[in-house]
């Protein structure tokens, strides 16, 4: 039976589910209600599919290498290679993408008779497609033709609410960040083609010891920014932050959840894999980037009242997150101890994996709630709870994941993260040390920070009263958007109290690996109960936090009632206003709430503060008409990043153009003096 | 002061120590706040007695009302009654907040506090003298020793 799931046919069945899917709702684009079925049933069946393929291959441990024939170009074969790496990558892809079809049911609906419909299905299965391939394809060029597929798709959707000029700002933004971050991995490819002659990802690695040292360093960096611009790391992010918000929401959730893991996923296939062994300095230039996309991605979220916004700058925190547990993982198999490697590797695996999961629900929640509410400004919103009670749950339990609280699902990976940087602190010796220490100091830091901005996100969109007339008019969502959340959240709590069985697939993921292959011990202890890192270094269980925290809760609830409140009755009545009605301008702001923290940091986020004052008279000065104050976060990375080197390209372009005049006579003299030229060169 | 030291033991006894009271301003012409002001100062000092004013009828035992109760009060009275928490007691201080004294049958005043609420206990004078609120609170207390608190 897993034969059969895990046959190359299966594969193709799937890939042709996603492309059945696009081509039918494109052509079905006249009638908005059936190509959005059309659409997401295909997507759904789809997702199905994959998932049942990732998982029967995870389990039988089959590694699937096949090409097709009949590629029209000799240096393009389209080879794929379905390791278990690949394979657990397609189960993100499939598990994220059938909550997120379930979703867009519902959701898509607001969009009717507005936009095409059609067109939406059609870029939306070819960005699923698109991702498939990434993850699959064992061919350079192959591999760039499903990159672009993905990238090009997923620029469709972000610039689809298109009568928003700022959305097609930010689809630019996107596409000219994406073609950096392309125009590196070709150049990292080409090297690898001149050094090992081929394009194909096995013979590569087979030849990888014909690369001369500074030619691997230069891929390195070339493949650290191509596919760092797509995870979204500090300083490449600028794109995401603008992009995300852009796209329909269960894009969004795709795009954050697991479109950025494949610039992940590369690293991981590339450093680890194929370019093995590698110097230490590679792993130290991950984890210091990891720690500085964590620590300033979530205060970049901090500032922010656009939800969704927030939400893509806690992607670049997570992407942070999930380098550490990488750039640990370089680090210990440069020093040669696969152990301790692979512990960091299952960190690294395992909270991309509950970031896919969390951060969709966020991002679905995000699009119930602007949905109802027809902004992104948090500030408008307020008092959903009593609207909206179901998605309050479910966007609390997202929250609540992210942030690291236990029994959901971020909790165990960010404490995996925390064992094996522990594990670098106790083994290495001094300046390694300080690293790690450093680095376990800033994981700390995001997690209280990472809180912090979901108090005030939570608070400020759910709680207290309606701050606008939309929010006091918010209804709940359609029960497909509610079932795709519902089953996200339910995931983030099953895949926190059933950790330890995951974390004992994803080590099977990781000895996949050349470098991990024939090593006897693990630093997981296999048990049922929970996480268990060996020699009793470290133990936490899933269950057991549910089993305390429900007695817990149980012991506080009997306490009150029976202690407390033994011999009082309750009596409900209104909030004490000392006589003045509240209104929901007395509430805290999330900027009010964040300022403080803002403050502290004010030497890394530079905010700015604007006052305006119009005056009723312009000559006495004693009654203002209107104050205007305006908070800001100044784009550092604009003014000294982005704008220095968009001068010099400018320069450069205008040096350029005095040898291009346009007159032909001057051409023709170049043709001249470059033909004496190579003439003499033979001579 | 005998009056005193019996308030501190029935206070004591009664509130474990303190009685919390919210005064409540329904419309008057300041000359009961003026004597209540004084229960505070150095002379009198209620506040060993364990009697203290507090600024929220969340936190009160007790409300002292005074004045007649002017439209524009009644609401802000209710409340304020509304929001102090059970068992409470409520006391109209001065002629004024009995029955509207001198701003009776006014088209400003509704009447009394009792036209508003239901008041528990009357001090009466026009306006009582600290020592007579002092002699009255302990009236209150002895009489609220007799007999059993009901919770609603």
């Amino acid at each position: 039976m897993l034969e059969i799931i895990t046959a190359p046919i299966s594969f193709f069945i799937l890939l042709s589910l996603f492309f059945f899917g696009a081509v039918g709702s494109l052509l079905l684009r006249k009638d908005d209600d059936s190509a959005n079925i059309w659409g997401s049933f295909f997507a759904i069946t789809g997702s199905l599919w994959g998932l049942l393929f990732s998982v029967a291959t995870i389990i039988s441990e089959h590694i699937a290498a096949f090409v097709v024939k009949g590629s029209p170009f000799p240096l393009l074969s389209l080879s794929f290679n379905i390791d278990l790496l690949s394979a657990f990558f397609i189960f993100i892809i499939s598990l994220i993408a059938l909550f997120c079809s379930l979703y867009a049911i519902g959701y898509v609906r607001h969009y009717y008779q507005k936009y095409n419909i059609g067109a939406l299905g059609f870029f939306y299965n070819f960005f699923i497609l698109g991702m498939l391939l990434v993850v699959t394809a064992s061919n350079g060029i192959f591999f760039l033709i499903g990159w672009e597929i993905m990238s090009v798709a997923s620029f469709f959707a972000v610039i689809y609410d298109r009568d928003d000029q700022e959305n097609v700002k930010a689809g630019f933004l996107y596409l000219v960040m994406t073609y950096i971050g392309t125009a590196f991995i070709v150049a990292a490819f080409l090297l690898l083609y001149k050094f090992t002659g081929s394009f194909d990802f096995a013979i590569i690695k087979s030849g990888v010891g014909l690369l001369p040292v500074g030619v691997k360093n230069i891929i390195f960096l070339a493949a650290l920014i191509g596919f760092g611009v797509k995870a979204g790391i500090i300083p490449l992010h600028i794109w995401l932050p603008a992009a995300h918000p852009a796209a329909p929401s269960h894009i969004s959730a795709l795009m954050s959840g697991v479109m950025i893991k494949t610039g992940i996923f590369m690293m991981i296939r590339l450093f680890l894999d194929i370019l093995q062994p590698i110097p230490i300095w590679w792993g130290i230039v991950v984890l210091t980037i990891g720690m500085i996309s964590s620590l300033l991605g979530v205060l970049y979220a901090l500032t922010e009242h656009d939800i969704k916004r927030l939400l893509a700058y806690h992607s670049i925190e997570n992407i942070g997150i999930i380098l550490l547990g990488l750039g640990s993982a370089l680090i210990f198999s440069s020093l040669s101890m696969p152990v301790l490697a692979l512990l960091s590797l299952v960190a690294a695996l395992f909270h991309t994996l509950n970031h896919a999961i969390f951060k969709s629900l966020l991002f679905l929640g995000a699009g119930s709630v602007i949905n109802q509410m027809h902004t992104r400004n948090m500030e408008e919103y307020g008092g959903l709870i009593k609207y909206m009670p179901q998605t309050a749950f479910f966007f609390l339990i997202g929250s609540m994941a992210i942030s690291a609280l236990p029994p959901f699902n971020g909790f165990f990976s960010e404490w995996l993260t925390f064992q094996s940087l522990f594990q670098g602190i106790a083994i290495l010796d001094s300046s390694m040390r300080w690293l790690f220490i450093l680095t376990v100091g800033a994981l700390a830091f995001t997690g209280g920070l990472a809180l912090a901005c979901f108090v005030k996100a939570f608070g400020s969109i759910f709680l207290a009263r309606p701050r606008s007339v939309e929010a006091a008019h918010a209804k709940e969502s359609p029960s497909s958007m509610l079932f795709g959340m519902g089953a996200l959240a339910t995931l983030s709590f099953l895949f926190g109290i059933f950790s330890s069985q995951v974390t004992f697939l994803l080590e099977k993921v990781g000895r996949s690996f050349t470098i991990f292959q024939n090593m006897p011990v693990t630093f997981l202890a296999e048990n049922n109960q929970g996480l268990m890192v060996k020699n009793g270094f470290a133990s936490v269980s899933g269950l057991a936090f549910l089993v305390f925290f429900a007695g817990v809760i149980m012991v506080v609830i009997f306490i009150i009632r029976r202690v407390v409140n033994r011999r009082q009755k309750t009596k409900i009545g209104a909030t004490w206003d000392c006589g003045t009605d509240l209104t929901s301008r007395m509430e805290i702001t999330s900027t009010g709430f964040a300022r403080s923290i803002v403050l502290i940091f004010k030497g890394i986020l530079k905010p700015s503060i604007q006052h305006e004052i119009e005056y009723h008279d312009s000559e006495s000065r004693y009654l203002p008409k209107q104050r205007t104050v305006i908070l800001g976060v100044s784009d550092v990375y604009k003014t000294y990043f982005y704008q220095p080197l968009h001068t010099l390209v400018h320069i450069l372009s205008l040096r350029t153009k005095k040898i291009q005049s346009g007159n032909i006579n001057t051409y023709i003299f170049y043709i001249f003096i470059t033909l004496l030229v190579v003439l003499f060169a033979t001579l | 002061m005998a009056v005193g030291k019996k308030i501190e033991n029935k206070v004591k006894k009664l509130f474990r120590g303190s009685l919390a009271i919210r005064q409540i301003d329904a419309g008057s012409d300041n000359a009961c706040e003026q004597e209540l002001v004084a229960l505070s100062n150095s002379f009198y000092d209620i506040e060993r007695f364990g009697i203290h004013f507090v600024a929220s009828p969340r936190h009160a035992d007790m409300l002292l009302v005074t004045g007649p109760v002017t439209r524009n009060m009644a609401e802000a009275v209710k409340r304020a009654y509304e929001a102090t928490p059970e068992p409470k007691i409520v006391v109209a201080v001065g002629d004024d907040a009995i029955d509207g004294g001198i701003f009776k049958d006014s088209y400003t005043v509704l009447g009394g506090v009792d036209s508003v609420l239901p008041v528990n206990y009357q001090i009466p004078g026009n306006p009582p003298t600290p020592k007579k609120i002092l002699f009255s609170l302990l009236n209150i207390l002895e009489n609220l020793d007799k007999k059993p608190v009901i919770l609603k």
